[in-house]
């Protein structure tokens, strides 16, 4: 099979990537498959085979390219090193490079907003959060079906919980 | 007595449910590039929140058969094992919880139970967590859920797995493609024992990709549909064999129990095919002097390290080795030495 790049040279290098469901595959040669982006950590500094796959997965996903200058208040690293490891370095590197990891998370997971178990401390919190999206939900289709009385119900029922 | 001892629901089909927490505390990095005084920290802190009735296990002291055996059971994972730097094990009385400290996350807590058991299980794995949570500020954001190293675990940070024996969907050729329909459902599949993609005792480990954006409950109550339909359907296929297949199948598995009982010489490799055959056959009731307990026990006992621990003897070569697995069970089975 020839290089699906240049065209010329024998592919030597098959790389097929599953990502919820999305296949791709590419098949290079040597001298391309050193240059390829797709997988920079995979294929980069002569490694063709390496351990950990995840490597780079904050390069390969759309994820941006460029520093941006913010370093993380947690643990000092920059995107350069986070795309480096392909994981983050400390808890606080998620909040640092919230808009760059986007991105890889839709990929990873589909969706970007957690739904389940939280700290007990945080319990309440979330379950507050979770129960005022629900009523103002609730009133906005009330108020579209022109629902008034139940509109009131649930407007007071909004200002009790947020007073809390 | 270990998780594999007991005899769990569905044992016809169902091996063992596992429930696995990644937690990470705080106000440190995540295992790389941890400070050596902030490891011993982490591990400390742990300690104290889960309480007395964890004993803890000092990684770097124990014997490389002693963590492999760990690792056989099931208890550990192969980078913990691997791991070098502070790490610590901490298990508790009946050993059906056991917490990794320092594993790629600060805290991984997982619980293995018996059988079809995955609420149960889950539950276990909360009382702990809640431990956990209430003396240790655990890294958690409201949009990400839980914070871990790598963001393949992110959200509800747990990986629910069930290891099921399926024989008869392996014999029709259809684990491809069931395979292919759990990914469609945000399940994964994969073998255990054995070498290569055709793994020889027939074991399946099934657990859930996603992790973000989908409830621990909506999770354990999709992977528990796709575990009852594969169950039915592998019962299905058992029952529906020809006379002569059935025959064929029944000449098969006590020629297992022949060469289990009497061989001299037995490697790994060939017990998980034996397994495979004997399990069926208790199953199908062709075989009543084994339990089912007993064969699961000795599928991990006759493990290299785990067999070494229970012998106290460690062979110097794989052909030493495969006889001492041969004599051990044959005295786990009662069979008298000739």
């Amino acid at each position: 099979m020839k290089c699906e790049n240049c065209k010329t040279n024998e592919a030597t290098f098959f790389y097929e990537q599953n990502i919820n469901g999305e296949s791709k595959s590419v098949c290079l040669c040597a001298s391309c498959a050193a240059g390829y982006k797709g997988m920079p950590k995979l294929f980069g500094e002569g490694m063709p085979f390496h351990t950990n796959l995840l490597d780079g997965l904050f390069s390969f996903s759309g994820a941006p390219r460029q520093e941006s200058g913010k370093t993380c208040p947690g643990c000092s690293a920059t995107w350069r090193e986070l795309q480096k490891s392909g994981k983050a370095i400390c808890p606080r590197c998620y909040e640092t490079f919230g808009e760059e990891l986007k991105p890889t998370l839709r990929q990873l997971h589909g969706n970007v907003t957690h739904v389940g178990r939280a700290p007990a401390g945080r319990r309440a919190q979330k379950e507050k959060r979770d129960r005022l999206a629900e009523l103002k939900n609730q009133l906005s289709e009330a108020i579209r079906e022109e629902k008034f009385e139940e509109a009131a119900t649930l407007r007071d029922e909004i200002r009790r919980l947020e007073k809390e | 007595m270990a998780w594999y001892q007991v005899k769990g629901n569905d044992a016809d089909t169902v091996f063992s449910s596992r429930i696995r927490f990644a937690r990470n505390l705080t106000g440190y990095r995540f295992d790389k590039g941890l400070s050596e005084q902030d490891a011993g920290a982490i591990i400390e802190r742990i300690g104290t929140a889960l309480g007395e009735d964890y004993v803890k296990t000092d990684m770097q002291l124990l014997s490389p058969t002693k963590t492999e055996a760990l690792v056989e059971q099931h208890v550990i994972s192969r980078d913990f094992a691997a791991k070098k730097g502070p790490h610590a094990l901490y298990r508790n009385d009946n050993k059906s919880l056991s917490v990794m400290a320092l594993e790629e996350d600060h805290i991984r807590l997982q619980c293995i139970l018996p059988g079809l058991a995955l609420q149960d299980a889950y539950r276990f794995a909360c009382e702990c967590d809640d431990r956990l949570d209430a003396a240790l500020d655990i890294a958690y954001d409201e949009q990400l859920g839980y914070l871990t190293h790598c963001p393949t675990n992110l959200g509800t940070g747990m990986r629910a797995s069930v290891m099921l024996f399926l024989p008869a969907l392996r014999a029709a050729g259809m684990i491809a493609s069931l395979s292919h329909q759990l990914s469609k459902l945000g399940l994964t599949m994969r073998g255990l024992y054995g070498e290569g993609s055709e793994p020889s005792g027939c074991l399946y480990q099934v657990s859930n990709q996603v992790t973000l954006g989908c409830s621990e409950e909506e999770i354990l109550r999709k992977l528990e549909e796709a575990v009852r339909s594969i169950i039915e359907n592998e019962r299905r296929l058992r029952g529906s064999l020809s006379a002569e297949a059935a025959d064929r199948r029944a000449d098969r598995i006590h020629r297992a129990e022949g060469t289990l009982r009497h061989a001299t010489m037995i490697s790994s490799q060939e017990f998980f095919s034996l397994y495979t055959d004997l399990k069926l056959g208790i199953a199908l009731g062709e075989i009543t002097s084994i339990t089912d307990e007993a064969l699961n026990t000795l599928l991990i006992s006759i493990l290299p390290a785990t067999l070494s621990e229970h012998t106290g003897d460690a062979p110097k070569n794989a052909a030493a080795r495969d006889k001492q697995r041969a004599a051990f069970i044959k005295k786990a089975l009662g069979v008298s030495e000739q």
